[in-house]
């Protein structure tokens, strides 16, 4: 069950990972900020500059 | 007493394992005539990659590179809460596999079936543990040791200039051909299917919508909305099938292969001048979460399942007439399936953001060796749902026109004469079932995954359900295609800046609005342009198309190879640099000789310039209907711009290797300085719950 559990805890992790939602609350914690609308689109627009200026993978 | 017991238990378990790879393997390649279960191959791959992992992986990360886990990486460094973070090492594995599968390694192994099973299976297990994952996890290595750096900076500072900025021109030349090839495979899954179309269209406002729901209603609750998102895309595909169905609304969504090719083009255009968040961006959330689920459905869907595979091992088209495309075996197999044995694209997501993001450095070892192995699973997965296919009907879907004949009847009976029996009831019927109006010509790869992957998701439910499937599967394929059509123009079109920017400074500024338009049009009216010309290609554009991008993809594996043999040898670690160089050898030789045949083949249905010089002596001898003249010139231009591109990649890539080369005797021979350019050594001091 413990393993069950720590397994559910890694994916829920990997899903806030790639949906950026941990990436904004280190934002958040780094920053001393608190959320709201505006730091989040303050937030994302640099994030995403960032992303789509990579190139992916085939 | 107790630990001799443990050492002589986990010998023994890795002998079973490798015994069972063995038997597999050779089960696969032994057997002849009857059908074999996909199980073997499965295993096959699933017990060499276990090996391959225990031992030379681990082999390269103690011998080879000196993995050292009390050293601080770029992540701890340099640590600043965005692109600098340690990571959880099973959350970044994740994160590294979403970046580097794509359509790739779905769509090669469904196109290299056509020699028959076999071949595919065997470079797709044995180039991913020698080739493929040690390119991936050597540059992951060399980026994290040199603060995350890109492969071009690395090439610039390790190899020269010349070599830094040929493969800024590599890659960019590289992306304008994989666009157009994928976004080929999209146009001829949709081309007259409403259903497809009208599923894929309307993932456009439902992405719009996710990008107002995360930015204003309800900002950074992306999971949240991306879940709303997956829930509406599921429902237009159930919705698809009332529009295919109606006579009134099927004929709004019919469209011509030139029509959602010209689509396709504005769509890149408006993604790659739209502000990321509105379009770009939910799309790309959407499209990763769809991905990963979709992968670990067809794993568990095969794991049930476990279907026989219909296609022989190998067919009679290895001695290269096969009317998917043409070339032998040898070297067309290995160029075909590139993602998924050995990919150059993944170097650079390998020098990308993965190496800002580990933790330690013996992370590099799952993640950047691991995650390729993964990749060739879902190769494996793929050539698995394109050989429970019958032939006959892998053949007709795949075949273009111009090679089987346009109409039913003589493509049926074509592909019946190649031994591959097929009716055109057989064809009738599986349209009727997966709710299309003909499965014939659909060239690319794409509908025939999709038909395979309706064929396993189908086993519980049977022929009802075969149409949802069918048309999950393709809203699959087109949403993450769609995704890296979109994001590759944009990228291309920053690349573009960047390279124009040396000779005019404002060109360079992306935000330049001015710039932003010329260099995004540019991008789409390079990629447009090749994506027309397999659209009105007769022979179905994959043939020219695919080839070209399978040898460019490689020849940039071969400049990561590269750069990695040279970081080997300034370790002073020469005595190892076999573990690259073996791969760099292969791949010079494959993707040479390919693009050799590619432009100097006497034969037309392979070599461009040989195709021009038939098709212009037709024209010269009055072979050639007044109606077809402007289309048969366009066709001699498009093959003549094929073979100046295929000899651009090598021409460029030689200039790499040679400097390499040069390079290497010069510090061998010690007439030259092995300048190391690592990070200086800092101590790791992170406590053990961060790690």
């Amino acid at each position: 069950m413990r393993q069950v559990r720590k397994f559910g805890r890694l994916l829920w992790g990997l899903l806030r990972e790639l949906s950026d939602e941990s990436a904004y609350e280190r934002h958040l914690a780094a920053h001393g900020r608190v959320h709201s609308g505006e730091e989040w689109r303050r937030f994302s627009e640099e994030r995403l500059y960032a992303r789509f200026t990579r190139p992916r993978c085939c | 007493m107790l630990l001799k017991v443990k050492r002589l238990l986990g010998h023994l378990l890795w002998a079973g394992v490798a015994v069972v790879a063995a038997i597999c393997l050779g089960g696969v390649a032994l057997h002849r005539g009857e059908h074999i279960n996909s199980t073997w191959l499965v295993l096959a791959a699933a017990c060499t990659y276990m090996v391959g992992y225990r031992f030379y992986a681990k082999f390269i990360a103690a011998r080879v590179m000196a993995l050292d886990d009390k050293r601080a990486t770029p992540a701890e460094r340099l640590r600043n809460g965005h692109d600098f973070e340690p990571t959880n090492r099973w959350i970044l594995f994740g994160h590294h596999f979403a970046s580097i599968a794509g359509p790739g390694p779905l769509v090669g192994p469904v196109l290299a079936a056509q020699f028959g099973y076999l071949p595919g299976t065997l470079w797709i297990i044995l180039g991913a543990v020698l080739g493929g994952a040690v390119q991936d996890f050597v540059i992951l290595f060399a980026s994290m040791r040199r603060d995350g750096k890109s492969l071009g900076q690395m090439a610039k500072e390790e190899i020269g200039k010349v070599a830094g900025f040929t493969s800024l021109i590599t890659v960019l030349l590289i992306l304008i051909i994989l666009l157009a090839v994928v976004a080929l495979v999209v146009v001829n899954a949709l081309k007259g299917s409403p259903w497809g179309a009208f599923t894929t269209a309307a993932t456009m406002p439902i992405a719009v919508f996710m990008g107002l729901y995360m930015r204003y209603w309800r900002p950074g609750k992306v999971l949240e909305c991306s879940l709303i998102g997956l829930v509406m895309v599921l429902a237009v595909i159930q919705g698809g099938e009332m529009v295919a169905g109606s006579p009134t609304l099927a004929p709004w969504f019919t469209f011509s292969a030139v029509a959602i090719a010209l689509a396709l083009i504005a769509y890149g255009f408006l993604a790659s001048v739209l502000p990321v968040w509105l379009l770009l961006a939910p799309r790309d959330y959407l499209s990763t979460f769809v991905k990963l689920g979709v992968v670990a459905m067809l794993a568990v869907g095969i794991l049930f399942a476990r279907p026989d595979l219909q296609l022989p091992a190998f067919t009679r088209f290895v001695d290269g007439t096969g009317p998917i495309f043409s070339g032998k075996i040898f070297p067309f197999c290995f160029i075909t399936i590139a993602c998924g044995a050995i990919s150059g694209f993944h170097s650079l997501i390998s020098s990308g953001t993965t190496p800002k993001m580990i933790t330690k450095e013996g992370h590099a070892l799952p993640i950047g060796y691991g995650g390729m192995l993964l990749e060739g699973f879902v190769a494996i997965m793929a050539m698995v749902a394109a050989s429970v296919l019958q032939p006959g009907v892998y053949f007709a879907v795949n075949a273009p026109a111009g090679v089987v004949g346009e109409t039913p009847a003589a493509a049926v009976a074509t592909i019946s004469s190649w031994g591959f029996p097929v009716t055109e009831n057989d064809m009738d019927t599986l349209a009727r079932d997966v709710g299309e109006q003909s499965l014939y010509h659909r060239t690319g790869g794409a509908p025939s995954l999709a038909l395979g992957m309706a064929h396993i998701f189908a086993t519980r439910g049977g022929r009802a359900v075969m149409g949802f499937w069918y048309h999950f599967a393709i809203m699959f394929e087109a949403l993450f295609i769609l995704t890296i059509l979109d994001t590759g123009t944009r990228v291309g079109r920053f690349m573009l800046q960047e390279i124009l920017g040396y000779a005019w400074k404002p060109m360079g500024r992306t935000s330049w609005m001015p710039g932003a338009i010329i260099t995004s049009a540019a991008m789409v009216g390079a990629w447009g342009y090749f994506l027309l010309q397999g659209v009105r290609d007769p022979l179905g554009g994959i043939n020219s198309l695919w080839p070209l991008f399978g040898i460019s993809n490689q020849l940039l594996a071969a400049v990561a190879l590269c750069v990695a043999t040279t970081i080997l040898i300034k370790m002073h670690r020469a005595k190892y640099m076999w573990v690259t160089l073996a791969p760099l050898t292969w791949l010079v030789i494959v993707t040479y000789t390919g693009a050799w045949q590619k432009i100097f083949s006497p034969d037309p249905s392979l070599g461009f310039l040989a195709a021009a010089s038939k098709l212009e002596a037709a024209l010269r001898a009055g072979a050639v209907p007044a109606a077809r003249i402007a289309e048969t010139q366009s066709v001699i231009f498009n093959n003549r711009l094929d073979a100046v591109v295929c000899g651009i990649f090598v021409v460029l890539v030689t200039a790499i290797l040679v400097d390499s080369i040069r390079n290497w005797v010069g510090i061998l021979r010690g007439t030259r300085e092995a300048r190391m350019l690592e990070a200086p050594y800092v101590p790791s001091n992170l406590r053990a719950d961060e790690v």
